[in-house]
């Protein structure tokens, strides 16, 4: 049913025509975030300019029992953003200022709309970065990292953003605007900022952030290991960590993964291995010199075939480049893929990645595994063609390997978030009561259901519907982000 | 399950607490190893409680993974001696670990240490928890696995939340290996030269893991480093050249003084030394302040509430502030302080100030932007227990409401707000 004219007037009355996308065309192109497989044209997109702004909107939503569904660049891979039938769409990037970076408390405010990249370069003259880094950095905003709890690949050492905001300005689901956090570790209470943090943007709309900065480490060292087998790299990964060192990133590529990545890259990986290494350690010179000494021992007690150490900025990052291409890259050697985001203990990689090559071949269907190494999370690429009839049976075996993460005592999503993605995988992770929880508590922030109803936790009309198959993202297409 | 009192349940297991839960009406309050008793707001009467110091040890540890699940009663003392073994520990250095406090006591009231600069505290570390809810629904979030965005962060809620939604029953954290070498390093001076130093080392490359103030006259600025063993020395060489004259390294024992101060009443000295080499600096034992080597190692105003600090006549009480780093000196000079633990670069304070000056403490605290909770107080004292109420009020109240409707658990532990 459309949106009453009375609702729309309102809209209009406080943002202005100009502010108010009612032409379905336009519309489009809010159709869905890099979940590409899902597509639903909102009613309206209302492209507020200010924090009461974005309140003003969600009260007349509120008012009229209207959904909303926050949105920030449409990134996301589990279709968080994903607009929903007979509801609205508020677009964030016109909030995209740097309120202030403030070196001497070692922080910075950010409006929502402003990228993650953006941030660093905003803290990069004082010595500072933001340290949280998802491969879509160049274009991903912070309020969709906040909505996500967004990782990247130097989130083993560093944590994930909720991690590194201290506290924010939200909009409730009733309009109201609140202050989650504070300007210290010291709580005033139970932490919501913690439970709003990767809440998938169920629980309202953040307008400001304000995230901790660290000071630029003095060195950064990187390697490029292959080794004879994913198996051997694994064991790498095991003593690195037993001989206490926690290294910056830890990222292992199996040998299609690699075809693919050099094939679009360049980066200078081996094609004839199968399997390589990419670690990375910083901190003070002191350390980090005595680390490498030792994570390069660890890679030749393994059987180390190749190792290459970058010896410039310039060819650090080129290993990153081709290591952030895989994802994009994989396009080159299949017309389909789907991506997979499962987290297992690290100890039961081997395992793991055994499994799903014995699925894969049950399947008949190729698999490509791209994974930061150092905290179990998986990205396997499970490679299909749609026009040969595989679709269905890739998004089976794509399924079976995210239950399989968790029946390993893991989890369905390391940094991609449930969405509609996973939200009817939910229950093999959770019980029945967990999730009868979780549900209370957003009720708790949203009696009403308004607030992007049907993500994250599984309702009984989205699991009796089968989502589509993955599609590179418009953006991705372009070469603007990369999936890692 | 045993019956230590008329009122008190002392369940053994995850269902015994829910049994507790479920078979007992009323007003519940939830006890670990009583080191927080006297923190927050004062709880009301309850119709019994649930002590879970019987709920305690370890359900699984991962060494390979550094991952550790934990019933909640397990005081992270006894749990930092079983990770030592492994090279690994719990990155997290309360005072009050020292006094036995449990891992559940410490999620339950946000505490954390000194190194909550790196590696923050107990909400950065635990990666999943299981709540029994007032109507015996265990709730279990997060899981085994250190990265992990499935459903919402519910062991964030739990974080600070003084049990007002309920028993924790398990946690599971995240670990880190013990480090090769600890390096402390000490200048006196008072706070505003402090904050200078902290404000030059946190510009240097040098990744202190803390740096604290200790009041005295004129006050003791403490910085820890971590690394290897061949390495830390040309570290420390590092920060004694930037700390310039005065500055020298000292023994872990120099961080006695610090938790003395912000631990609560001192605990049995061989508990301190045990703790002190299981989990790196932060013993409270009176051998230990000895031979501490800063300003002032025996002025120590204990927060004991038998034995308050402060004017004559006037019970002292303790005091948690947060707020951004740089307005804490100004802040703290305001106050009428008689001990002072600070960190120039987190924004934490703990400061001892008589009963009689706890709302205004609130007041100026609050004018800073920052927040304040009562922690250590006589039991006589009647002082507000916490500043201003946060402006998300109704939201806490709504998810209170949601999860514990006939409000059971942890009555008055948010007085004045709800």
């Amino acid at each position: 049913m459309p949106l009453a004219r009375r609702v729309h007037d309102e809209f209009v009355a406080l943002l202005g025509a100009a502010d108010v996308i009612d032409d379905p065309v336009r519309a489009r192109a809010y159709e869905c975030d890099g979940l590409t497989g899902s597509r639903v044209v909102p009613e309206l997109v209302l492209l507020p300019r200010t924090a009461d702004d974005v309140a003003g909107c969600v009260r007349i939503c509120a008012r009229h029992r209207v959904p909303f569904v926050a949105r920030g660049a449409g990134t996301g891979l589990s279709g968080g953003a994903l607009p929903v039938a007979d509801g609205v769409v508020i677009g964030l990037n016109r909030l995209n200022r740097v309120l202030e970076v403030d070196p001497e408390n070692r922080r910075a405010v950010l409006e929502p709309g402003v990228t993650n990249l953006e941030i660093t370069a905003a803290a990069a003259a004082h010595g500072l970065y933001y340290a949280p880094d998802p491969s879509s950095q160049q274009v991903c905003t912070i309020g969709g990292n906040v909505a996500e709890n967004s990782g990247g690949a130097h989130c083993l050492k560093y944590g994930f953003t909720t991690n590194h905001v201290l506290s924010m300005e939200v909009v409730l689901p009733d309009g109201t605007q609140v202050t989650l956090g504070t300007d210290s570790a010291e709580q005033q209470g139970p932490d919501l900022r913690g439970v709003f943090l990767g809440s998938e943007g169920t629980l309202g709309i953040v307008t400001a952030v304000t995230v901790r900065l660290l000071r630029t480490p003095e060195v950064m060292r990187t390697l490029l290991a292959d080794f004879p087998s994913v198996a051997a790299g694994g064991q790498v990964v095991s003593d690195i960590v037993a001989a206490g060192i926690v290294p910056a990133a830890v990222e292992m590529m199996d040998a299609l993964a690699i075809e693919a990545a050099e094939g679009a890259t360049g980066a200078g990986y081996s094609l004839d291995t199968p399997a390589a290494l990419v670690v990375e350690l910083d901190g003070t010179v002191e350390e980090c010199e005595e680390q490498f000494a030792l994570v390069k021992e660890i890679c030749d007690r393994h059987g180390c075939t190749r190792l290459h150490i970058a010896g410039s900025p310039e060819e650090r990052a080129n290993i990153w480049r081709g290591r952030k291409a895989a994802f994009a890259a994989v396009g080159r050697i299949s017309p389909d893929y789907i991506v997979q985001d499962g987290v297992v203990p690290r100890t039961r990689l081997a395992e793991v990645l055994e499994r799903i090559e014995e699925m894969s071949s049950a399947a008949g269907l190729r698999v490509a595994n791209v994974f930061h190494a150092g905290d179990g999370n998986l990205h396997p690429l499970v490679l299909f063609s749609d026009a040969e009839g595989q679709t269905e049976r890739a998004e089976h075996l794509s399924a079976q390997i995210a239950e399989l993460c968790v029946e390993m005592g893991g989890s369905l999503s390391g940094e991609h978030g449930i969405g509609t993605d996973k939200a009817c995988s939910m229950p093999t992770m959770f019980g029945e009561d967990d999730l009868a929880v979780m549900d209370r508590v957003r009720a708790g922030f949203d009696p009403d259901h308004i607030c992007n109803p049907g993500k994250l936790l599984p309702t009984p009309r989205l699991c009796g519907e089968k989502p589509g198959r993955y599609r590179p993202h418009p953006l991705e297409e372009a070469g603007l982000i990369e999936r890692l | 399950m045993t019956r230590a009192a008329p009122t008190t349940l002392r369940p053994t297991s995850a269902k015994e607490v829910r049994d507790a839960v479920l078979d007992t009406p009323g007003r519940l309050a939830i006890s670990g190893a009583g080191t927080a008793r006297h923190w927050a707001g004062r709880p009301a009467e309850a119709d019994a409680t649930i002590d879970l110091s019987a709920l305690s040890g370890v359900i699984t540890h991962n060494p390979g993974d550094m991952t550790v699940s934990v019933h909640a009663g397990t005081p992270v003392r006894e749990l930092q001696e079983q990770l030592a073994e492994h090279g690994q520990r719990l990155a997290l250095d309360a005072a009050r670990t020292d006094r036995g406090a449990t891992v559940g006591g410490l999620l339950a009231t946000a505490d954390a240490g000194p190194s909550a600069l790196v590696y923050g505290g107990m909400r950065d570390l635990v990666i999943g928890t299981t709540t029994v809810l007032a109507d015996g629904t265990m709730v279990r979030s997060g899981g085994h696995v250190i990265k992990n965005v499935a459903g919402y962060d519910m062991a964030k809620l739990m974080h600070g939340s003084y049990g007002t939604f309920g028993p924790v029953v398990e946690v599971v954290l995240r670990l880190h290996p013990v480090p090769k070498a600890v390096a402390c390093v000490a200048v006196d001076g008072p706070l505003d030269a402090a904050a200078a130093h902290v404000q030059r080392l946190m510009a240097s490359p040098l990744e202190p893991i803390a740096a604290e103030w200790v009041s005295g006259e004129p006050g003791t600025l403490l910085v820890r480093l971590e690394g290897g063993t061949d390495t830390l020395p040309a570290r420390t060489g590092r920060l004694l050249e930037l700390l310039g004259d005065g500055a020298r390294e000292i023994g872990p024992e120099g961080w006695a003084r610090h938790a003395a101060l912000t631990g609560g009443p001192s605990s049995r000295p061989e508990q301190a030394r045990a703790a002190v080499a299981a989990a790196g600096p932060a013993g409270t034992s009176a051998t230990a302040l000895a031979g501490a080597g800063i300003a002032d190692p025996t002025a120590v105003p204990g927060p004991d509430p038998a034995a308050p600090a402060g004017a004559a006549g006037d019970p002292g009480a303790v005091v948690r502030i947060g707020c951004a780093p740089v307005r804490l000196a100004p802040l703290l000079a305001g106050l009428p302080s008689t001990a002072v633990t600070a960190g120039p670069a987190t924004g934490v304070a703990t400061v001892t100030v008589p009963g009689s000056a706890v709302a205004e403490v609130h007041r100026a605290v609050a004018a800073a932007g920052g927040t304040s909770v009562l922690r250590d107080r006589p039991d006589t004292l009647d002082a507000p227990a916490w500043g201003p109420a946060p402006s998300a009020l109704a939201l806490l109240k709504a998810v209170k409401t949601q999860l514990d409707p006939e409000a059971r658990f942890a009555a008055g532990r948010f007085e004045p707000w709800m």
